[in-house]
């Protein structure tokens, strides 16, 4: 992709920066901001280059103390690194945000009436809009839960929907729905904190919506789904454990809902129902929120080898004595060939018009789109439909001969496990290079989390920002060096 | 409270004291040997060794018992899983585990701990003298001790602290009375000659020099040392002290009334303490100092095993 004429704004931090071929979510044009940074692009303006480096100094250390670290195993020894920070915030205009908060809610709801569908009467299958061969041959298809009956009809619980916003239109679109076991959401809670904390004096200026509701409108859902009923249901967060990168997520939501953090050796299953083992014996279990895979939940179900899940828990769930969120089988919704279908969701099970447009995919498993993928693949981005967090992925235009050709083998080998995509020139944000000590333009994407309760979806307004900080990368997983912002979605009007 | 939690509490409180009692001992003993001639080195660094029971692994590690190789070693090797930095870390790996369940304040601060005992260059260290590493150690510890007192309630998981906190001390105790008694006094029978420094340094290593000489006179009596550090009630170090706070915490888990008991750390725990409130210093030595503290580490031992059976890792017929 071309980088457009240098247009530079002249000023502080921003001395040098290049707006560039993309759309630039701060600036219209060199030097003029956007209405919704208005204030704070004066706020930073106004500040010292050394100045706004002690600032981005304490926000470092503050995450550290606090231990929001993830850690990386290649040394052999298991090395702590920060999740990157960009003291910048990415801010949404209210308007903006209330079209967003439209077009995801009507897609959970779609996503979940899939669920229930596929999991129950099939409806969709029987009328053919969308091709059974290909939910059947989705790995994360469970047979084992058809026609279990989920407490409320939700299997959805808890979304992580990816948004990029396309340079070409400088519209918002989805680029992937997460369905299973979304993290990341302990990031936005903490990033606000830290903003808070280090930042206080942009906050006055601009009027920003709140987002520490999450925990307890979450707390509020997983109450609800108590198959006992009764006022004290007891609810556990279940974690692989202290090794998995999301950990401190995991500790993190337990404590601030005050729900119990267990692994898979603190429960057991006497007679169909759930128990954990406490100091004074064991203990019943009425709603897990699982932050295991469907894979691992259950050794007797699924993967034998598993050591992290629960003997006898699938069984369990099926009796209707425990409740899981999010429900067994939600990977089947989030399949990246099932994705192009989403649309067709929307219309069928809700009768209405999507909101937010998806990106053109390519399913390699219909031969005229395999075809053309293999022709392309130089121009597409490849992804493996079951993958996530940014690994089995080709990007064309990035990509040298030698990776094609591995992953055109790999395609003509298992056309199922593919999916192509045009490269989505994603927007970007200013964000500070420390290495260079100034601030660059650097692409973005937007995770909003969406909680169903069965009637509503509630969505804490914003999401968490991924930034991809080294400069022309688009990938903004923190496994390939992505880091993240906090994200502001301003009161009232724009 | 889920018993793996309670385990860790127990865990997280015994590394704490175990670095702390580590860090008082290496460096009191430092600091005495500056004013020591050459050829008592040896045997002065030995015993801190023996204390550490890591004698084997000492001796596949180093040719030489120094103090640059025993500072080393009990203070930074990752390869012993008893030096400093180990305990600070396996200490701060169980509160990560339960780091919903203890105060944001004890988390950041054993957190913080932890980067701040990780970030020593141990080179650096080692040719500085240990004073600066194991002092900052000794009031991280006392520090984070303070936090946990001030922010978690004193509940059931409070009491598991307790517990672990008051079983280590009371070991590490038992251990450098025994150590020292032994190493000191074979000496005091060659030399002939009472060695006040040598007692003065056991003592500042459990913080009680000042309080022996409130209750005792000069000169400083080997017997006095170990009546103070074995039987006396008030001062926190010592086995006494330990033993009675270890019975209130169990009970206060258990919620059995004073005179029974429910379980077999709670039965040993009382045993122990009895004795050490009734049995006399002269009788102790009579029947042999050195039997006496291996009987109590024996029953210490004991209580922590039936902790875990009793709490941890009870037998669940499903």
């Amino acid at each position: 992709m071309s980088v457009g004429p240098a247009h530079t704004v002249n000023q502080g931090i921003f001395e040098g920066y290049e707006i560039g071929g993309f759309y630039d979510e701060m600036f219209s044009s060199p030097g003029h901001p956007r209405p919704p940074y208005a204030k704070v692009f004066q706020k930073l303006l106004s500040m010292a280059p050394a100045h706004f480096e002690t600032r981005r100094r304490l926000a470092d250390i503050s995450f550290l103390i606090q231990g929001i670290t993830f850690t990386v195993y290649s040394d052999g020894r298991g090395t702590e690194r920060l999740f990157p920070f960009d003291l910048i915030p990415r801010i949404l205009a209210h308007s903006e945000w209330e079209r967003i908060n439209r077009g995801l809610s009507q897609r959970v709801i779609a996503l979940n009436h899939f669920l229930q569908d596929i999991y129950g009467e099939q409806s969709i299958l029987q009328e053919g809009r969308i091709p059974r061969s290909l939910v059947y041959s989705c790995p994360h298809f469970r047979r084992e839960v058809i026609g279990v009956n989920v407490p409320h009809g939700i299997h959805t619980h808890i979304c992580g929907i990816d948004l990029v916003r396309d340079s070409k239109t400088g519209e918002f679109c989805v680029l992937e729905d997460n369905v299973r076991t979304p993290s990341g959401v302990s990031y936005v809670l903490e990033n606000r904190m830290v903003m808070k904390r280090t930042f206080p004096d942009a906050f006055q200026a601009a009027e920003v919506l709140p987002v520490n509701h999450y925990p307890s409108e979450l707390s509020r859902i997983l109450r609800s789904l108590s198959p006992r009923g009764g006022t004290d249901p007891q609810i556990v967060l279940l974690t692989p454990g202290i090794f998995n990168s999301a950990y401190f997520e995991h500790s993190f939501l337990a404590q601030q809902m005050g729900i119990e953090l267990v692994e898979g050796r603190d429960l057991i299953v006497d007679g169909g129902t759930v128990f954990m083992k406490t100091i004074r014996g064991l203990k019943r279990v009425d709603v897990i929120y699982r932050r295991v895979d469907d894979d691992f939940l259950d050794p007797l179900t699924f993967r034998a080898d598993s050591m992290l899940g629960v003997p006898g828990l699938m069984g369990a769930y099926r009796a209707g004595n425990v409740a899981l969120a999010n429900a067994v089988g939600n990977g089947v919704a989030d399949d990246k060939a099932i994705y192009a279908y989403v649309p067709e969701f929307i219309r069928y099970y809700l009768g209405e018009e999507p909101v937010l447009r998806s990106v053109d995919t390519y399913i390699c498993a219909k031969p005229s789109d395999l075809s053309y993928v293999l022709d392309h693949l130089p121009e597409l981005v490849v992804k493996a439909v079951g993958e996530s967090g940014g690994y089995g992925m080709l990007i064309g235009p990035s990509s040298d001969n030698a990776k094609i050709e591995k992953f055109r083998e790999a395609i003509k080998a298992n056309p199922r496990n593919y999916i192509a995509q045009p490269v989505v020139p994603l927007s970007r944000v200013p964000s500070y290079d420390a290495n260079e000590g100034r601030v660059g333009g650097r692409h973005v994407d937007l995770r909003p989390y969406c909680l169903y309760d069965g009637k509503d979806v509630t969505i804490v307004p914003g999401g968490l920002t991924r930034v991809a900080l080294q400069r022309g990368s688009l990938v903004v997983n923190s496994s390939q060096g992505g880091g993240s912002k906090d994200t502001w979605v301003l009161r009232g009007e724009d | 409270m889920l018993s793996r939690i309670a385990e860790s509490l127990f865990w997280l409180a015994r590394y704490i004291e175990r670095a702390e009692g580590t860090a008082r001992i290496l460096d009191v003993n430092y600091h005495m040997l500056l004013e020591e001639s050459q050829s008592s080195y040896r045997l002065r660094w030995e015993p801190l060794i023996i204390m550490a029971g890591e004698e084997d692994r000492f001796r596949k590690l180093y040719t030489e018992v120094n103090a640059e190789n025993v500072f080393e070693f009990l203070a930074f090797r990752d390869d012993n899983p008893s030096s400093i930095v180990q305990c600070i870390s396996k200490a701060r790996e169980n509160a990560r585990t339960i780091r919903d369940r203890i105060s944001r304040e004890m988390w950041e601060d054993i957190n913080g701990f932890y980067h701040m005992a990780t970030g020593f260059d141990a080179g650096e260290e080692i040719a500085a003298g240990p004073h600066r590493f194991c002092d900052r150690t000794k009031f991280g510890a006392q520090r984070f001790h303070g936090v946990t007192d001030t922010t978690l309630p004193h509940d059931e998981g409070w009491q598991f602290l307790r517990i672990g906190w008051a079983l280590e001390r009371a070991e590490m105790t038992a251990r450098l009375v025994d150590v020292q008694y032994h190493n000191l006094l074979d000496e005091y029978n060659v030399a002939g000659a009472a060695d006040n420094h040598q007692w003065m340094a056991v003592l500042r290593s459990v913080g009680a020099y000042e309080a022996y000489h409130r209750i005792y006179h000069p000169p400083i009596e080997p017997e006095r040392v170990a009546e103070m550090l074995i039987l006396n009630p008030q001062h926190p170090h010592s086995i006494r002290f330990n033993a009675a706070e270890v019975q209130a915490g169990l009970r206060a888990v258990s919620g059995i009334s004073v005179g029974g008991y429910s379980n077999e750390a709670e039965r040993l725990a009382g045993k122990v303490l009895d004795r050490l409130s009734y049995d006399r210093i002269g009788e102790i030595f009579a029947q042999g100092l050195h039997g006496y503290l291996n009987d109590l580490l024996g029953m210490c031992g004991a209580i922590g095993d039936d902790i875990a059976r009793t709490y941890f890792y009870y037998a669940v017929v499903a």
